[in-house]
C-alpha cells in the first residue's frame, strides 16, 4: 500500500542568497551573484539571463557578465532578509516549517478549508508575500500532495508570476514528466548520480517509478531507495516507523523569565544536545523539529525546521536564536521566556554524516573559506596555498602546495589521499623540518677524512663527526646510505643521490636525527626531524 | 546574576550537559598529549610555545586532533615544515592552509591577524623583528577571536619567547633515538623530556613522552 502523502503549500524564492543580497544592498535590477569557495552558489535572474550558472567558477561567471557584482556568501543576511516573509505566512498557518531561508512551506489541510480551497488559499498566500516584501521579491507558490511536487510548483509559479495549484489525482502525471535533473535542484540528489541516470536512460522520474525498488537498490544502493521515494512524490527518507524514543520532548523551563535572547539560545545549546544525544543513543536522527518558546504570559512562537539531512545541536540552536530574534522583534512578547520546547517530529535512521547548519558545509568551512579570500586579497595568491598530494621519494615533493584561490573546496579530501607509496621514499616517520636548499654539511670519518659513497652504494668509512659552519656533532649512529635514482631515463635532468639518516650528539647532551644527502660529491642537510 | 545561579544549579542537577559548554571552551588534543594539558585541551584565546629540538613535530602532535575534528589550521612563518610528516602526524590537510612566505615581519603580523578570524587553530613561526607590542596586540586578537595559537620555536639559540608571554610552554629535549643502529635500521621513534610551564602553568612539570617522528 502507498503511503499517505501531506498536501503541502511552498513559498520558494529561486536564487535567495542572492536576492537577499541585492535588496539589503538597496540595488535595483542588478547582476549580481554570491560565491562561496570562488564557485557561484546563486545569481540574480539578470546575471542568468547573462549565461551565469549556479556551480560556475567566479572568473568564468565574470567572463559572460563583466559588470557582475560578486557578494560573498552570508546565512545572516539570508535569513535577517527572509524573515518579514516568514511572518507573512505566519498570518495564515499557525505552524510555519522553514526548510532554510528562501523557502517555507505549510500543511494546507486547515488553512484550505478555511479560505475555500486550494487556489483560495494560494492566491491568499501569493498577496501576503508580495504585501511583505516591500523591494519586489521574486518568489512562487505552490501547492501540491508532497514536498517535492510543491517545490517544483512553487518554482514554476516563481517562472510565471502567479500561483500554481497542482490537483491531488495530477500530481503524480506532474512527477512522472519531470526530468530526473530535479531530484539535484530541488531535492539534494548529487549531480553525479542525477547524470548517471541521464546515461542509463531514465530521463524523467516516471521512468524510475517505472523500475521496481530493488532494481534500483540494486545500482545505487540506500539512495537507489531514496530517489525511488522521491520519484513517487515522498519524501526522500521514510519516516522512522520505530516507536520514537521515550521522552524524545525535552523542555526546559525556568522560574525567572528570560529576556536575553543569548541567554536563551544558551538555554537552547544544553536542550539541544541533550535531545540529540538523546536520539543519537538511539541511532536516530531528527530531520523536522517543532520549536515553541512559551513567556510568562502565555505568548508562544511555535515553528516547524526542517533539514533533509538531520539536524545537529548546532543546527537546532542556529535555528532557535533565529525563531528567537522574530519573536522578539514582533513585539508578541510582553514578558520574558520561561519555556523553550524541542519536539522532534521527523525522525530518521542516524546516517552518521557531519552536516554544516543549514546542510552540507559546516559553520568552520564557511569560516575557513572567508578567511582564505581575506588573506589572499591581503598578501597574493602565491601566499595562501594548501597541499595536494603528489608522491615521490624526496621528503619535499610528495606534497605540494597550490594556490587555495584556485582549488575546489568541495571535492579537497581527493586531493590530499595517498593513493600509492613510492618505492625508494624515506621510511616513515618523515621529518618534520625539511629544507627547500640542503644546507652544507661535511661528512668525517674518525681520521677527518670525508665520507664518500662509492658506485654500490657502500661507505668509504664509518661517518664518525659533521662539520656545520664552525660546529662539530659527534655522530651517534647511522642509517643507510640509500640510493635514489630519479629520471633515469632522462640524462638532462637524472638524478642520482645518495641519502642517509644520521643521529647526531647535540652540544646539550641531546640527540638531534637529520637526514643527509650526497648529491655531485657535496654532503647536505636535507631535512631534521625536529 | 540569577540567571547564573540557575544555570549553575542545572549543572548541578544535571539538567544541562556540561560538555557542550567543555566543546566551546576548548579544542581537543589526542589521548597521548594529555598530561601536557591537564586534560584540558587547547583552551581558546591561549598561546602555546612549543620549544627545544622536538618544537616542530610536537606542534603538529598539538593541533592534529583539532583538525580531525572539523577545526581549520593556518600555518604562518613556517615555511620548512615538513607537509608528509604533517600528514602522518594526523594533521587533516584538507583543512589546512599554509601562509607565506611573509618576508617582513609586518607582513606576518598581518597574516596571523587575519587568520584568527576564521581560523580555530593556527600553527606560527615567529619572525625576528616581531616586538614586544605587536606580540601584545596578537595576543589580544587571538584573546578575542577565541583561537588557539602553537608557536614552534625550533631555534637551537636563544628563543623569541619572552616577546609574547605564553599561556603554556613546553619545552622539548630527545634523550634517545629508537630504531637506528650503526649502518642499519631507520629513525623510529624517540624519548622524549618534555617540560611544561608558563604563565597558566600552577607548577611546572616534567614528563617523558614516548614520542614517534
Amino acid at each position: 500500500m502507498e503511503p499517505t502523502v501531506t498536501r503541502v503549500a511552498v513559498v520558494a524564492c529561486p536564487d535567495w542568497p542572492a536576492q537577499a543580497a541585492v535588496i539589503e544592498r538597496g540595488l535595483t535590477s542588478a547582476s549580481l551573484a554570491v560565491v562561496s569557495a570562488q564557485r557561484i552558489v546563486a545569481r540574480t535572474s539578470s546575471a542568468a539571463r547573462d549565461g551565469v550558472e549556479v556551480g560556475m567558477r567566479v572568473r568564468q561567471a565574470q567572463a559572460l557578465a563583466p559588470d557582475l557584482v560578486i557578494e560573498p556568501a552570508a546565512e545572516q543576511r539570508d535569513r535577517i532578509v527572509f524573515e518579514p516573509l516568514v511572518r507573512a505566512v505566519c498570518e495564515i498557518a499557525p505552524l510555519v516549517e522553514v526548510t532554510r531561508p528562501g523557502m517555507v512551506l505549510i500543511a494546507t489541510r486547515g488553512p484550505s478549508r478555511y479560505f475555500g480551497g486550494d487556489r483560495a488559499l494560494a492566491e491568499r498566500l501569493h498577496e501576503l508575500v508580495a504585501n511583505a516584501s516591500t523591494q519586489g521579491v521574486h518568489f512562487g507558490v505552490g501547492v501540491a500532495d508532497g514536498r517535492l511536487a510543491a517545490t517544483v510548483a512553487a518554482h514554476h509559479a516563481a517562472a510565471t508570476g502567479s500561483p500554481v495549484v497542482v490537483e491531488s489525482t495530477m500530481t503524480r502525471r506532474l512527477l512522472a514528466e519531470l526530468d530526473v535533473a530535479v531530484l539535484a535542484e530541488h531535492a539534494g540528489v548529487d549531480l553525479q548520480t542525477v547524470s548517471l541516470l541521464h546515461r542509463l536512460g531514465l530521463r524523467r522520474l516516471g521512468d524510475l517509478v517505472g523500475l521496481r525498488e530493488p532494481v534500483l537498490v540494486a545500482r545505487f544502493g540506500p539512495l537507489g531507495a531514496q530517489v525511488h521515494r522521491l520519484a513517487r512524490g515522498l519524501d526522500r527518507h521514510p519516516p522512522v516507523v520505530i516507536a520514537p524514543p521515550p521522552q524524545h520532548a525535552t523542555m526546559h523551563r525556568s522560574e525567572d523569565p528570560i529576556e536575553d535572547v543569548g541567554i536563551v539560545v544558551n538555554l537552547a545549546r544544553a536542550v539541544a544536545g541533550d535531545l540529540v544525544a538523546h536520539l543519537h543513543s538511539h541511532a536516530t536522527q531528527c530531520v523536522r523539529i517543532h520549536v515553541s518558546l512559551t513567556t510568562d504570559h502565555g505568548e508562544t512562537s511555535e515553528r516547524l525546521w526542517y533539514q533533509p539531512e538531520g539536524l545537529s545541536a548546532a543546527a537546532i540552536v542556529e535555528r532557535v536564536r533565529w525563531q528567537m530574534e522574530s519573536f522578539v522583534s514582533s513585539r508578541i512578547p510582553t514578558a520574558g521566556v520561561v519555556a523553550i520546547r524541542l519536539d522532534p517530529v521527523g525522525l530518521e535512521p542516524l546516517s552518521g554524516r557531519q552536516l554544516g547548519l543549514w546542510g552540507g558545509r559546516s559553520q568552520a568551512d564557511e569560516d575557513a573559506e572567508r578567511t582564505i579570500s581575506t588573506l589572499t586579497a591581503a598578501l597574493g595568491q602565491q601566499a595562501v596555498r594548501v597541499p595536494l598530494w603528489r608522491g615521490g621519494r624526496d621528503p619535499s615533493e610528495v606534497f605540494e602546495l597550490t594556490p587555495a584561490a584556485l582549488v575546489d573546496f568541495e571535492h579537497r579530501r581527493d586531493g590530499v589521499t595517498p593513493t600509492n607509496t613510492w618505492s625508494g621514499a624515506l621510511p616513515s616517520p618523515s621529518p618534520s623540518i625539511v629544507f627547500d636548499d640542503a644546507r652544507d654539511v661535511t661528512v668525517c670519518d674518525a681520521h677527518d677524512r670525508l665520507v664518500s659513497v662509492s658506485g654500490r652504494h657502500e661507505l668509504s668509512a664509518r661517518p664518525h663527526h659533521v662539520v656545520v659552519g664552525e660546529r662539530r656533532y659527534l655522530v651517534r649512529s647511522w642509517a643507510g646510505p640509500w640510493p635514489v635514482e630519479e629520471r633515469w631515463w632522462d640524462g638532462l635532468r637524472r638524478r642520482r643521490i645518495v641519502r642517509m639518516q644520521l643521529v647526531l650528539d647535540d652540544d646539550r647532551g641531546a640527540q638531534t636525527a637529520v637526514v643527509v644527502i650526497l648529491d655531485n660529491g657535496r654532503w647536505g642537510i636535507a631535512a631534521r626531524y625536529g | 546574576m540569577r540567571v547564573h545561579d540557575r544555570l549553575t544549579h542545572a549543572l548541578e542537577t544535571g539538567l544541562v550537559r556540561p560538555a557542550t559548554q567543555g566543546e566551546t571552551e576548548s579544542i581537543p588534543v589526542a589521548e597521548h598529549l594529555h598530561a601536557l594539558f591537564a586534560g584540558r585541551g587547547l583552551v581558546r584565546g591561549r598561546i602555546v610555545w612549543c620549544a627545544g629540538d622536538a618544537a616542530m613535530s610536537l606542534g603538529l602532535q598539538v593541533v592534529a586532533r583539532a583538525t580531525q575534528e572539523g577545526s581549520w589550521l593556518a600555518v604562518i612563518g613556517l615555511d620548512d615544515l615538513g607537509l608528509q610528516a604533517a600528514f602522518e602526524h594526523g594533521v587533516a590537510l584538507d583543512r589546512t592552509v599554509v601562509v607565506g612566505p611573509t618576508h617582513t615581519s609586518k607582513e606576518w603580523i598581518t597574516a596571523v591577524g587575519a587568520a584568527v578570524e576564521g581560523f580555530a587553530v593556527v600553527l606560527l613561526g615567529v619572525p625576528r623583528g616581531v616586538t614586544g607590542s605587536d606580540a601584545q596586540r596578537l595576543a589580544t586578537r587571538i584573546q578575542a577571536r577565541r583561537a588557539v595559537a602553537v608557536c614552534v620555536d625550533s631555534s637551537r639559540t636563544a628563543t623569541v619567547a619572552s616577546v609574547f608571554s605564553p599561556d603554556v610552554v613546553l619545552r622539548t629535549a630527545t634523550t634517545e633515538w629508537h630504531g637506528i643502529e650503526h649502518g642499519a635500521g631507520h629513525v623510529r621513534c624517540r624519548d622524549l623530556a618534555v617540560e611544561v610551564s608558563g604563565r597558566r602553568v600552577a607548577r611546572s612539570t616534567r614528563h617523558v613522552l614516548r614520542h614517534v617522528g
